[in-house]
């Protein structure tokens, strides 16, 4: 096996070495630096001395469930494909087993899974407070974990790729994107059960932590408690378990490593010669080519496994979301659902342009294309996403039985589609993301691609600005209990969506005609700095790139505030035992049972 | 005669103006020069062809004199126009197909040359009746309900062909146009470029399939290492040998051809 892993460490290293430069560089290190406080604070959660001896098991094993889930979610939600990819070693004499065993050895040299190797290692400091016995567990209870995650990552990167060649595998793949980015955006969920349920005196009830017990991702913990209780049968026993869950895996991957294993589903378009003549426009589009532009949008929705995932994210996540505090009875989330879901949908919309490649060419040699290709995208965006979101809000406001939030959700709704429409589109075109071209990657869509969550994070806050004159209208309206104030919030934000799409998509088409050759050129070569060109004179592209750094580094910053202290800090200041909520969102809440009757701001 | 380097080309007799005017174009990559310092000009009713071996520039060049690549230097003219300062006349002039690149890949043959003819603002009727003439004469019409995503490497070259002729141009600038054509359809796309150019149109391909440029091109241009090592008539240019000869004698052969691989013949 040795044979197989030092060539394939050796290309990963030299491809790395390639690639590691400019924003992708700078990508990296942020997110290692990131990733190594999550590390640092998984650690840092197993020294805490909670209250109920159990509960910091429970709360460890949460943390692992979590870094699992990290490992799943990553690649589905287009970042870090792997470096080396099956189709690189297709053609050669190997069996498929040695080639997953090979691909796995080559995965663990990494800076995400020394991360997460480092987070891992918190397994063993718990492990040491309970004694030599379980320490000596906790070793290979961790290099088996580590195994897991990383198998579990790439066999979901298998199968959604799998099933994501049918429209309604697209679906599927796109609700499953929609509930992980719930779990993954829910540690603030977890502050609330702690806070309700006393866990840190009481520990987790004692089904819930079962449930937490039976996720593979708990099972080295599991192994190190029985050794703690000297139940060496349950601790082999453990192991053993999580062994033959890695051994499972590693089989289901090499299976999935046969390349196109299934045919992909072939969509048709419409038909024949009886067309010929038909007109290509519809009564109630905008005439000429902005039209042609929608209709090829509409269809490429209708037609694309890829954009009916797409499609159903946004959606997925807000209703999951607003439906998730249902458990508790609450319902106070529900009439929020729609506007949230418009916003999300322009901010997963962010890369467009990249997502069709090279196409390009194609607005690049038709004369004055450009603003016919950003409106007409804008406007099928709009066309898809407006009727979703107000039928969203036509159903979930009343069922809430919150009709004090129409006029807030009436306010919020269009300055958000339309912000959402301008944002995407001018984001879409000046922050780029080159990603390889349909027609090259058809058989597998996921595979591929750098990662858009920083566009996309900066689109989600950004995409809050537009609301602001409609919602304080609506606020003044509520404070004053003037019904014109209240209900003139719609108006208003209509004509500010209007104009936002309006300003946004301007400066879009007009950065796209002042810098197409260079987009499409980007897109050529990937986006790959060459280490050749950082001496040359500086160039439109080392321009853009810097640009882009600067979007990556305030989306990252943005992002890891919103996910890091907004979700662990809070956890540690609960289990710590302080009640300073500081500015962490979530400890502000209401103990649960308070039932809101009306909004905290009015 | 065979001229090298920047040196002109006299327009051949009974022909107009210029149709592609390329002067002093460059492009650099880092420290790698692609296209250094080119300079090639098209007549009106001429059939070029741009040969070269792998990595000698052609498409980098031909990227450039058509706007989808800006160069660091040099002006490329169609008609008169330059196609950097007016790029919105220039374009409306010429027909491009270039080489391996993505198409609005969720529609049909049919519905690919309906949104472009929309896009480019023509009369429908004129679209709806030019596109099925293309897809009969590409022999589309079979895959009629197929996205192109879904097309083979000749079915994308041959609805790229349409789509540089929609709009029936004067000019056409193909990057390598039979690459993977079937020569059934490539003797069909030939007789298209012929009748075209006989009809007073101008094509510029480029190549590497030598025996193709000499059946179909009358003016040949070679370039090497970014530049243009000789250009002139087809004539001129192979000197009364045949043009593969020519050509490895101006590029030269690769050294080691006789040495190496011995394993494989044992």
């Amino acid at each position: 096996m040795v044979g197989v892993l030092r060539p394939m460490i050796r290309m990963k290293l030299a491809i790395m070495r390639h690639s590691t430069g400019g924003t992708r560089g700078t990508l990296m290190a942020t997110g290692a630096a990131l990733g190594l406080l999550l590390a640092a604070g998984t650690i840092w959660l197993a020294t805490l001395r909670p209250d109920h001896p159990a509960a910091l098991g429970d709360v460890l094993a949460v943390a692992f469930a979590l870094w699992t889930l990290g490992w799943v979610l990553g690649p589905l939600s287009g970042g870090g494909a792997p470096v080396l990819r099956v189709g690189h070693f297709a053609l050669l004499p190997i069996s498929r087993l040695r080639l997953a065993i090979g691909l796995l050895g080559a995965s663990l040299v990494a800076v995400t899974t020394a991360i997460t190797l480092l987070a891992f290692a918190g397994l063993v400091v718990y492990a040491a407070r309970l004694g030599l016995g379980p320490a000596v567990v906790a070793l290979p209870a961790v290099l088996l974990q580590l195994s897991f995650v990383i198998l579990l990552s790439r066999v979901a990167v298998g199968v959604f790729g799998e099933i994501a060649k049918s429209r309604l595998g697209g679906v599927l793949a796109g609700v499953m994107q929609g509930a992980m980015m719930v779990v993954a955006q829910s540690g603030w969920m977890v502050i609330v059960a702690l806070d309700q349920f006393q866990i840190l005196k009481t520990g987790f009830p004692p089904e819930v932590s079962a449930v937490l017990r039976t996720l593979p991702s708990s099972w080295g913990l599991v192994a190190v408690d029985a050794a703690s209780r000297s139940d060496w049968p349950l601790a082999a026993g453990a192991l053993a378990g999580l062994a033959l869950v890695v051994v499972f895996l590693l089989m289901a991957w090499s299976r999935l490593l046969r390349l196109s294993r299934t045919a992909r589903v072939v969509i048709r378009g419409s038909g024949g010669g009886a067309t010929e003549g038909r007109t290509s426009t519809r009564p109630f589009l905008p005439s000429g080519g902005t039209a042609a532009v929608v209709l090829k949008e509409l269809r490429a929705w209708w037609r694309d496994p890829a954009r009916w995932s797409l499609f159903c994210v946004a959606p997925a996540w807000a209703l999951i979301t607003s439906l998730l505090p249902l458990a508790f009875g609450e319902t106070a989330l529900l009439p929020w659902a729609a506007p949230a879901a418009a916003l999300m949908a322009a901010a997963l919309y962010v890369n467009a342009w990249g997502h069709d490649g090279t196409a390009l060419w194609l607005t690049l040699l038709t004369p004055g294309a450009e603003r016919r290709d950003v409106r007409g995208r804008q406007l099928a965006w709009l066309a898809v996403f407006t009727p979703t979101t107000v039928l969203m809000a036509a159903l979930l406001v009343p069922l809430s039985g919150q009709g004090w939030t129409w006029p807030w959700v009436l306010a919020l709704l269009p300055a958000l589609l339309g912000g959402g429409a301008g944002l995407a589109a001018w984001v879409g075109v000046t922050q780029l993301v080159p990603g390889p071209d349909p027609h090259r990657n058809r058989d597998n869509p996921l595979e591929g691609g750098e990662s858009t969550a920083a566009q996309g994070l900066l689109v989600f806050f950004a995409g809050l600005l537009p609301v602001v004159p409609a919602a304080a209208v609506v606020r003044a309206g509520t404070l004053q209990g003037n019904d014109l104030l209240l209900w003139g919030g719609m108006p208003i934000s209509v004509v500010t969506g209007a104009l936002c799409a309006w300003l946004l998509g301007r400066f879009a088409y007009r950065h796209l005609e002042a810098h197409e050759p260079e987009m499409l050129h980007m897109m050529l070569s990937g986006g790959i700095v060459q280490a050749a060109t950082e001496e040359a004179e500086p160039s439109v592209l080392d321009t853009m790139s810097r640009r882009r750094q600067a979007a990556l580094f305030v989306g990252v910053w943005l992002g890891s505030i919103a996910l890091f202290p907004q979700g662990l800090v809070p956890l540690g200041i609960k289990l710590s035992g302080g009640d300073d909520p500081v500015w962490f969102l979530a400890l502000y809440l209401p103990p649960s049972g308070s039932g809101r009757q009306s909004p905290p701001w009015s | 005669m065979m001229s090298t380097g920047q040196v002109g080309i006299a327009p051949p007799l009974g022909r107009g103006s210029p149709a592609l005017e390329i002067s002093g174009l460059r492009k650099a990559f880092g420290d790698n020069v692609a296209v250094d310092d080119v300079d090639l000009t098209v007549y009106q009713g001429s059939f070029f062809g741009l040969v070269g071996p792998n990595g000698a520039g052609k498409t980098t060049a031909l990227s450039m004199a058509v706007g989808l690549l800006r160069p660091d230097s040099g002006s490329s003219r169609i008609f008169g126009v330059d196609v950097w300062a007016e790029p919105v006349r220039a374009k409306a002039l010429m027909g491009v197909l270039p080489d391996g690149l993505a198409m609005p890949e969720r529609l049909t043959g049919r519905e690919l040359l309906t949104f472009l003819g929309a896009l480019r603002g023509m009369d429908r009727d004129t679209v709806a009746h030019r596109t099925g003439e293309l897809l009969n004469v590409m022999e589309l019409t079979g895959a009629e309900r197929t996205l192109v995503i879904d097309y083979s490497t000749g079915m994308r070259k041959k609805i790229g062909l349409a789509t540089a002729l929609l709009h029936g141009p004067r000019l056409l600038v193909l990057d390598e146009p039979f690459e993977a054509v079937d020569p059934v359809s490539a003797a069909t796309l030939k007789g298209i470029l012929k009748r075209f150019v006989a009809s007073g149109g101008s094509v510029v391909l480029s190549s590497h399939v030598m025996a193709l440029v000499e059946q179909l091109c009358d003016t040949v241009a070679v370039m090497d290492g970014g530049k243009v090592v000789a250009a002139g008539t087809l004539e001129e240019v192979r000197g009364g040998r045949s043009l593969e000869e020519t050509f490895v004698s101006l590029v030269g052969a690769p050294a080691g051809r006789k040495e190496g691989l011995s394993w494989l013949a044992s």
